[in-house]
């Protein structure tokens, strides 16, 4: 009889605890399938077959590395091949300061026994009050106007030898808001 | 731990599972019918680490489109399935010609086996709502064709009708008609 008792008042108290966390794995076993599978959606990502392990190959060597690393105003590049054959690199201009900013972004090598020509056309995705350009081998090129007017840059690459491509910002007032900057590359 | 717990915990396991098996069947099956450049590797941002890869970005969108409907599809079909036949059941309760009808075809017991009750409708209906916003999402953030996030949006309305006439129904047999009778 005491037992008895016992026995219940003990299913009493393990339904009790197990009621809170039957809850719990009820929510858990809607929660789980639904970030399982928003993480199962694919991503695009330059594989290695298609690419160097640092940045873009093309097949007739011309070889477009990101340089990388961190910078004050320039967040989140990266570069890939899009479905036209066309090179592109993107990276987010932060908010900042009026100054003057540069930052090594591209190695461009050319591997091949002949001259090649690049084109490089940048822009932010809506018009900023700085002036972007490129410096590659000392030489200045301005890739977007202040207004937002944007240019196509010319380079010719030599057999044999490697670029590197420095970006530089010019901010004549402080920017209160980040942007996004697209670059194309075109192999000639 | 009350009946009702127990039978909603017991119930959500199937939905849980074909909803990760659709999307995951999904991705490796278009992956491999259209022999799809993929790689599975770690990226330290999210919840979970692992995620499947893809050379550019419009093999990713098919994937992901496809790999959605075969999600809504994998849901959507049992839960309709199951709404139907629970509506059915109750016009066919109201009317002697149909029930004849089900008798000549020998359906009769498909429709008189009442499995669907109302929590396992309303678990699938939620998994199935779940799926719509996932697939609206993508479409609206063009990560996914606009006709998935479209069916998507039809098939979670149509679940929600047939829902709410499924709790019509429920209702109806704790507080029924008295000038409506059943024929079975």
């Amino acid at each position: 009889m005491i037992n008895k008792r016992k026995n219940t008042k003990f299913k009493e108290l393990f339904s009790k605890i197990m009621e809170p966390i039957a809850l719990g794995i009820l929510a858990l076993l809607f929660i789980i399938p639904s970030i399982t599978v928003i993480n199962l959606e694919p991503i695009t990502k330059n594989l290695k077959q298609f690419t160097d392990v640092l940045g873009v190959t093309t097949s007739s060597e011309i070889i477009i590395d990101l340089v990388g690393g961190t910078h004050e105003i320039l967040s989140g590049e990266r570069v890939y091949k899009n479905d036209n054959g066309e090179y592109i690199y993107e990276a987010t201009l932060t908010k900042r300061e009026s100054d003057f900013y540069s930052k090594p972004i591209l190695r461009i090598e050319n591997r091949t026994d002949e001259d090649k020509n690049i084109t490089l056309l940048g822009t932010t995705i809506n018009p900023t009050r700085s002036d972007i350009g490129l410096i590659i081998n000392n030489q200045t090129y301005k890739l977007q106007k202040s207004n937002g007017e944007s240019q196509s840059v010319e380079i010719l690459l030599k057999a044999q030898s490697k670029y590197d491509v420095y970006l530089t910002v010019e901010s004549v007032v402080g920017i209160q808001f980040s942007e996004d900057f697209e670059m194309k590359i075109t192999v000639e | 731990m009350s009946i009702l717990l127990k039978k909603a915990l017991k119930l959500s396991i199937l939905p849980a599972v074909i909803m990760i098996a659709g999307k995951f069947v999904g991705v490796m099956a278009l992956i491999i019918a259209y022999n799809l450049q993929f790689e599975v590797g770690n990226e330290v941002s999210g919840i979970f680490s692992t995620q499947i890869f893809l050379a550019n970005e419009s093999s990713t969108l098919f994937v992901n489109s496809l790999s959605d409907m075969a999600m809504l599809v994998v849901l959507g079909i049992p839960t309709l399935y199951m709404i139907i036949r629970t509506t059915v059941l109750q016009s066919v309760k109201n009317n002697p010609r149909t029930i004849a009808k089900m008798v000549k075809f020998n359906i009769l017991k498909w429709i008189t086996s009442s499995t669907s009750t109302f929590l396992k409708i309303f678990i699938w209906t939620t998994f199935v709502l779940i799926t719509s916003i996932i697939t609206v999402s993508n479409s609206l953030r063009a990560e996914s064709y606009a006709w998935v996030g479209i069916a998507g949006g039809v098939l979670s309305l149509l679940c929600i009708w047939g829902l709410i006439k499924t709790f019509e129904i429920e209702t109806d047999k704790v507080y029924p008609n008295s000038r409506e009778h059943s024929y079975f």
